[in-house]
This record gives structure tokens, C-alpha cells and sequence, in this order.
């Protein structure tokens, strides 16, 4: 179907190829998942499928890509769109045009296709996505899940066999991505189309995956193979890659180190129950108490931050209904929900960008109302979903001294201060880059630098791993841990369950402008109405938890990584296993 | 993008944009002819009467668009009468006098006849812009019309960045906000807003542009220079009734008001 031979692609402007002698065969039929860091050459990958690379960007070098034995390079693009559609990863700036019916058609006519077949086509695409009812509608009107439902059909009219799934759901609140991953469910049980994945939330997908190509962070094949070969016999390789694994995956090495004996290495939760449970011990005495040990090593008691009551509507569509919360000092609470749900409203009454009714927000004490947005500032620091938003000079060590010059600090000072921070941050050799050619991960660890420089006591991000890689993601949050030991409180906008199971001390969850649940991740992990309610997914550790349950009671409630390393199993070596 | 249009499914809705594009037309040219305040009022109610019985349009999202119209006609009203140049209203009676402003008769029937243009200027636009869905008629340029389907297609893309980068402007102010960026003012603090804004303004931009780009090639844009259109645009005969309804309505209504001896001289283009 597919047959790439030595394929090396190269950007204008960039020094390194961005794939390097790659090659590759799909064959018909076949699902094929590729993994690799950020910059690994996935998406360049995807665009050399169809012949968008070379005809509309980037230089073949050398090698070729051959579609159905048709060579990439001699074919126009208008004749690879009918063997090869991809999906991309924005919903938004993928559409053509304004309407669900004319997005539809739009490649039809481009084929100048005869409109008295177009009819039929319309109506079998939709129908495949389950948006039939949506026809006349505008895009811009439906929801990210639906949009991209959109996007596939208007692929599938066009009846394309291989379809390529670029991070189709790296925008997307958890009730999108679910509707997307049913889609891919439905597409393989169809078995009509050859599908290449790209896509890092992989435990739901496992069982579509026929093959899996890791890519390296040059741009070659590291090494390709059966799902479970390649993350049984590369586990440690996979991690220094920065390529994310499936959970159960990390889990079987992280067990298997502790030299407990698992016969089948796990790929999928199914499997994962099967081969877990029965290894783990039934604990000596009845757990009735909360299973996890309180993450918190001290009792938080001081009150920082206080919502009461705070109503807020846009016009006529109500936002905030009655919210009330209570954020303690040296908290990590993340704030959870769909979109639309309220939490960016909320945050934005926290940093004076809307302002509280007075008696409604309280900071230390104080009504956020009566402070200046200057001090204010000084207090809370806020970062973007789209660190770049925040840039606000041309040299990184300028952005960090930003504020801090603009607080009147003095100059021996504030020399002291940005060492200090780029330091911390790892920024000090781009100390006088320009932050628009920082890396993706480098732009956020500057932008919450550069918001933190005056030592603010409460630091909101939002969103803060949307986007990155693994290793990105877990630098981030493991500099977000060392800020919270050093006393700071930090407050998260997520739809990451993984991110709240890891490291939340405290989760919110939010639902159509009301804060439905205030307590520890590991009670709302247990609370399955509440999730389902809320459309928020379980971690893959945490179902897997709710599916031991049923045999192990005591694993209720159960969400990480450590969760599982702190059991005892059956099978671990003589010696006491290490905590 | 946020256009005025009103969704409907009326007769005007209904219509081939082209032909209530050149309904506007029409509309324009017998106005530019008129001299008197009494034809723009005449076409005014003509293409009001329009809009309210085929445009099928509320009366409340009409006043709603209106008001601000009738605004600028009121400004012009108000402040022509003192600003004209006296030697051509001075051998009409004297109204009265404001310190050293003099208000003549006649400099207010030329106020009155300008705002009662630039009013009527404005309203005959509406049966298009309420009525039309942008879409449609760029598709109608592009069929009927031959403008390149490249360009019509990339106009269509275009619109969709309005909002987009609009909710990017919003983000970005609220983001500088936040550092507590505190602009100086005047003319140095607009530069300076200007430069901050416009480095992750274009970076987006650039990044968005380029993945529609890409989205639309991938999907054989552009790959033959004609392509095929699911819904065809073409003059239907209500258009043609239309069309030449309303030319026969406005030679009507001049020659009504020839009868009543209300028309002024007929001359193209000329004010006053």
C-alpha cells in the first residue's frame, strides 16, 4: 500500500533533515501507530503520505514515497487526496469553508467530480461520522469532537484508503477526544481504510494497533515492530526518547524492576487486569480507611485564597453559578471539567482580568475587589495556555527582568534574580535569544519564569502540558514540584487526569458553571457517576484500579504509578520490595 | 465573521445574491440622480417596504441596524446647516443666529436633503448585507461571474481568520495585562502596543495560514483550473422578476414624484 525507501526531507531555512533515510512499508488494511518526541519528524511523516511534501512544502533530498505504486513525487496532490486524507491536529484551521455540507463537498469539487454523484457521497460520509443531522450547519458552531468528525468526513468522501491521523485529539477536552477515539474504533471495525496514527494518549488505543514505528529525535526509524514487542523490549529506550508509553506498559517495567515476574507483558487495560490481578496480595487487615496515604505530608490549614458565592454571566449565558472554593497555602490544585464549564472564567476573577464582586473573592484575607491590578500582580502570577501570548520583549533574559524592572527593583538586584531564574529554569544559554525561537517546551518553562520572577505566592496555569511530549511534560511538572516545595501554590487548569492524578494535592471539578467536586484526587477517582457526569476520563492507572477492584476492594480509588508500587505482590523476590 | 446578515429562509434570502447585489446597484445610480430631499425618502420607504415584506426581517432587527444610520444622518442634519457656505443659502430668509452662525431656510433644506442621501445611501445596502450569506455570494461571483475560484476560495478562508485572530487580540491584551504591562501613553505607548501585539499577532497568523493551506492542498485544491460546484448559482426567474420589478418600482416612483412636482432637476453625481 504504502512503500517509503530512504526518504530524507528537509524544510527551507532549517539545517537538519527533518527524516532521515527513512523507509517503511504499510500494508493494506493494516493500523499503524508512530511514536517519537516533539521534532521527531512525526508530522512531516504524515505530510510526505499524500504529497503534500514536496509539492506545497519542504524538499525531498533523496529517496521515495510510492502510494499504491504511485511515486509521491510525479503525482500531483489532486490524485494522491483520493488514496491518502489527513486529519490534522488544530479542528479549527483545517476547514475550508464556513458550512458542514460545503466542507464536505469542497474536494469533490476540486476533483470537478459530477454534482449529481455528490448527493450520495454527502450523505454516506456523514452518515460514517454520525453527523448526518448536521449538515446545514456552520462550522464554527460545533463542538472540537464534532469538528473533527467533520473534518474525517469530509475525507471520506473523497473515499480515500489510507487515512492519517495526525494528534487528532491533542485540542480536545476529554468528551471530543472519546469521540474521536469511538470514530477510530468504528473506522478499523469497518476495515476499509489503512490508518497511520499519530497520537500520544495511547492506553485507548492499543487494541487497534497492529504495528508501531518509533521515531527518533532526528528523524530516523529507531525501531518499528508489534505494539508489544517494541514497548516490552524498549521500555527504557522509549523513556529516554521522550515517547509516550502506554501506562500499563510503565507499570509492567516499573514492576518487573521490582523483580515481580509478569508472564505476558500488558498492552492494553484487559490485559493489564489479567496479568496483574492475580499477583497482588490481598493486604493482611481490611483497608477501610481512604486507601492512598494523604499525599500532603502536613496539614494544610492556612486559607489563602477564598471564592464565596461568585455568580458571573456573559451576557445572557450564565458562567458561574454561586462557585464557592477554598484554595489552602502550598496546595497543588488542579481544576477540572469540559470546556464551556466555567474554569477559565473562574481563574480569570483570581487574576483581576474580570473583576470580583466585592465580598466574593478573598486573597490572604483581603477582597480581591479593593486590590489594584499592579499589586495584584505582585501576588498571583498567571500563565497562558499559549506561552507566546505572553512574550512581551526580544530577548529571554529581558522577558524574565520584565516585571521585575517594571517594579522599580534595582539594577544589582535584578541581575541577581534572572541568573537565578534562567538558571533554575534551564534557559541560561538562550539568555539573549529572541523567546520566538525557543522550543515549544522551552517557551513555557520561560513563560512561567518570567511570571514568577517577583516571587508571587500563587502561580495558575492553564493547560501547562497541553502540546508537549512526555519528557517536556514531566520537566515541567517536576519544576512545578520544586516550586510547590519552596512554599508557592499553585492552582492548574487541566483536562490532563493524569497530570491531577500525579500531582494534585486537591482537585475541583467544574460542570455547566458550578464547582460539583472539591476534594482529593483520589476520592474523585472513586466517584464514577461524578466522572461520567462531568465527562471526565479516569486515568488508564486509575480504570485499571476500578476494574482490579472488583477483586482487590482495596485498590479503589487507586490512580498512579506509586498507587501500584506501593501493593505487595505475590510474586516479588524474597527481599522486601523498595518503596 | 460577524457580518450583519439575518438568517432567514425569505423570498430576499431566497434570491441569487447577484441579483440583490445589483438590486443595490440599481438602487445607487437613482439616487446619485436625484437633487431633492423627497426621492431618497421615496426609496428609503421603497427598500424598507422591501425588506420588512419579502426580507421577511423584524421589526426589531431592523431599528437595531437602523439607529446607528439614522445617527449619522441626524449628525449631518445637525451640523450641515452651519457649515455651508453662506454665499449659496444667503438670499433665503434668515431662521436664526447662534453668536456669530447664521441658520438659513435654505441652508437647512440642504442639510435635510444630504442627510436624507447618506441615509438612503446606507438602507439601500441592507436587503444585500441582511439577506445574503457571504458564502453564497462569493460561490455567485465565482460561477456567474468568473472571478478566479482561487481567489473566491482564499476570500472564504480569509473570513474565517476574522474572528479567530479577534479572539487572539482579546487573549494576547489579557496576557500582556497580566505581566502587568502598563504602556506608556500617547503616541510612543500606541507604537509600542502596536510592536508587542504584532510579533505573536503574525506568528499565529503565519502558523494558522499555513496549516488552511496545507488542509486545503491536501484535498486537491487548486489542482485543475476548473472545478465542479454542488450548488449551482444561477438567475432563476424570480430573480429576473425581481430585478426588473424593482427597476420598474424606482422609474415609478421618480415619475410619482415628477407628478406631484416634487423632483428636483436630474443630474448625476451632483450634491448640491
Amino acid at each position: 500500500m504504502i512503500d517509503i525507501d530512504a526518504l530524507t526531507v528537509k524544510y527551507a531555512g532549517r539545517k537538519q533533515p527533518a527524516l532521515r533515510n527513512l523507509s517503511l512499508q504499510v500494508r493494506k488494511g493494516e493500523t499503524l501507530l508512530v511514536l517519537g518526541s516533539s521534532g521527531s519528524g512525526k508530522s512531516t511523516l504524515a505530510l510526505a503520505l499524500n504529497g503534500l511534501i514536496p509539492h506545497s512544502i519542504g524538499t525531498v533530498l533523496s529517496g521515495t514515497v510510492r502510494v499504491e505504486g504511485l511515486d509521491t513525487q510525479q503525482h500531483p496532490v489532486s490524485q494522491l487526496a483520493q488514496k491518502v486524507g489527513i486529519i490534522f491536529q488544530d479542528p479549527d484551521t483545517q476547514f475550508a469553508t464556513l458550512k458542514v455540507e460545503d466542507e464536505i463537498v469542497f474536494g469533490l469539487e476540486n476533483l470537478g467530480l459530477d454534482p449529481a454523484l455528490m448527493e450520495a457521497r454527502i450523505e454516506q460520509a456523514l452518515n460514517q461520522v454520525g453527523m448526518a443531522h448536521a449538515r446545514l450547519r456552520p462550522v464554527y458552531a460545533l463542538s472540537g469532537g464534532e469538528k473533527q468528525r467533520v473534518a474525517l468526513a469530509a475525507l471520506l468522501a473523497m473515499q480515500p484508503e489510507v487515512l492519517v491521523f495526525d494528534e487528532p485529539t491533542a485540542n480536545l477536552d476529554s468528551v471530543g477526544t472519546q469521540q474521536v477515539f469511538a470514530l477510530l474504533a468504528e473506522l478499523k471495525a469497518r476495515r476499509q481504510h489503512t490508518l497511520v496514527l499519530i497520537e500520544h494518549k495511547l492506553d485507548e488505543l492499543m487494541h487497534l494497533v497492529d504495528r508501531v514505528v518509533v521515531l527518533d529525535a532526528e528523524g530516523r526509524i529507531f525501531t518499528q515492530g508489534e505494539p508489544r514487542q517494541v514497548f516490552e523490549d524498549h521500555g527504557a529506550e522509549l523513556k529516554r526518547l521522550g515517547v509516550w508509553m502506554p501506562q500499563v506498559c510503565q507499570l509492567a517495567h516499573a514492576l518487573r524492576q521490582r523483580r515481580v515476574t509478569i508472564s505476558k507483558f500488558p498492552i492494553t487495560l484487559d490485559e493489564a487486569v489479567s496479568a496483574f490481578g492475580p499477583l497482588i496480595s490481598t493486604p493482611p487487615v481490611a483497608a477501610e480507611q481512604p486507601a492512598v496515604a494523604p499525599r500532603t505530608t502536613e496539614p494544610a490549614t492556612a486559607l489563602l485564597l477564598e471564592v464565596r458565592n461568585l455568580s458571573f454571566s456573559y451576557g445572557s449565558t450564565s458562567a458561574l453559578h454561586q462557585v464557592s472554593l477554598r484554595v489552602e497555602r502550598g496546595e497543588i490544585l488542579a481544576i477540572v471539567g469540559p470546556n464551556g464549564a466555567g474554569k477559565s472564567t473562574l481563574a480569570k476573577h483570581l487574576i483581576g482580568l474580570l473583576m470580583p464582586p466585592a465580598g466574593c473573592v478573598y486573597l490572604q484575607g483581603v477582597d480581591l475587589n479593593r486590590v489594584p491590578a499592579k499589586s495584584l500582580a505582585r501576588q498571583v502570577a498567571y500563565v497562558f495556555q499559549n506561552p507566546e501570548h505572553q512574550f512581551v520583549t526580544e530577548r529571554v533574559v529581558d522577558e524574565i527582568a520584565f516585571g521585575l524592572r517594571a517594579a522599580g527593583w534595582d539594577e544589582a538586584r535584578l541581575q541577581a534574580r534572572t541568573a537565578e531564574l534562567l538558571a533554575t529554569f534551564g534557559l541560561a544559554r538562550y539568555a539573549r535569544a529572541n523567546p520566538f525561537t525557543l522550543s515549544h517546551g522551552e517557551k513555557r518553562r520561560l513563560s512561567v519564569a518570567a511570571m514568577l520572577a517577583m516571587g508571587q505566592e500563587v502561580l495558575i496555569l492553564d493547560e501547562p502540558t497541553f502540546g508537549q511530549d512526555e519528557r517536556n511534560a514531566a520537566a515541567l511538572m517536576a519544576l512545578l514540584k520544586g516550586l510547590n516545595a519552596q512554599g508557592i501554590t499553585i492552582i492548574i487548569i487541566t483536562h490532563d487526569m493524569r497530570l491531577v492524578a500525579e500531582y494534585a494535592s486537591t482537585v475541583a471539578v467544574m460542570k455547566s458553571g458550578r464547582v460539583e467536586f472539591c476534594g482529593r484526587p483520589e476520592q474523585l477517582f472513586a466517584q464514577n457517576e461524578l466522572l461520567a457526569q462531568a465527562h471526565l476520563n479516569l486515568t488508564p492507572l486509575a480504570r485499571l484500579a476500578t476494574l482490579l477492584s472488583a477483586q482487590h476492594p482495596h485498590l479503589r480509588g487507586y490512580a498512579t504509578l506509586d498507587d501500584f508500587l506501593s501493593l505487595a505482590y505475590r510474586a516479588a523476590s524474597p527481599q522486601k520490595v523498595e518503596a | 465573521m460577524n457580518t450583519i446578515y439575518y438568517e432567514g429562509s425569505s423570498f430576499l434570502h431566497r434570491l441569487n445574491p447577484l441579483s440583490k447585489f445589483l438590486l443595490s446597484g440599481f438602487l445607487f445610480a437613482f439616487i446619485m440622480l436625484t437633487t431633492d430631499p423627497w426621492a431618497p425618502l421615496a426609496f428609503i420607504l421603497f427598500t424598507l417596504v422591501l425588506l420588512l415584506w419579502l426580507g421577511n426581517l423584524p421589526l426589531r432587527r431592523l431599528a437595531k441596524v437602523l439607529w446607528p444610520m439614522l445617527l449619522i444622518a441626524a449628525a449631518f442634519l445637525l451640523f450641515y446647516p452651519l457649515f455651508v457656505r453662506q454665499s449659496l443659502v444667503a438670499n433665503t430668509p434668515l431662521l436664526f443666529q447662534l453668536g456669530p452662525l447664521l441658520v438659513f431656510q435654505g441652508g437647512l433644506e440642504y442639510g435635510l436633503t444630504i442627510s436624507l442621501r447618506v441615509l438612503a445611501l446606507l438602507t439601500i445596502s441592507l436587503p444585500f448585507s441582511l439577506t445574503t450569506d457571504s458564502a453564497d455570494f462569493i460561490r455567485a461571483l465565482v460561477q456567474q461571474w468568473r472571478l478566479p475560484y482561487r481567489l473566491g476560495y482564499g476570500t472564504l478562508a480569509a473570513f474565517r481568520f476574522v474572528p479567530m485572530l479577534q479572539t487572539e487580540i482579546a487573549v494576547i491584551g489579557a496576557a500582556h495585562r497580566v505581566r502587568g504591562v502598563n504602556g506608556a501613553h500617547g503616541l510612543r505607548g500606541a507604537y509600542e502596543r502596536l510592536r508587542r501585539y504584532a510579533v505573536p499577532l503574525l506568528a499565529t497568523a503565519i502558523r494558522q495560514a499555513e496549516r488552511t493551506a496545507l488542509a486545503m492542498d491536501g484535498r486537491a485544491f487548486g489542482a485543475f483550473s476548473q472545478r465542479s460546484y454542488y450548488r449551482r448559482m444561477r438567475f432563476s426567474p424570480a430573480d429576473w422578476f425581481f430585478t426588473l420589478g424593482v427597476l420598474a418600482g424606482s422609474a415609478l416612483i421618480l415619475v410619482g414624484l415628477q407628478a406631484l412636482g416634487l423632483l428636483g432637476p436630474l443630474a448625476f453625481l451632483q450634491i448640491l
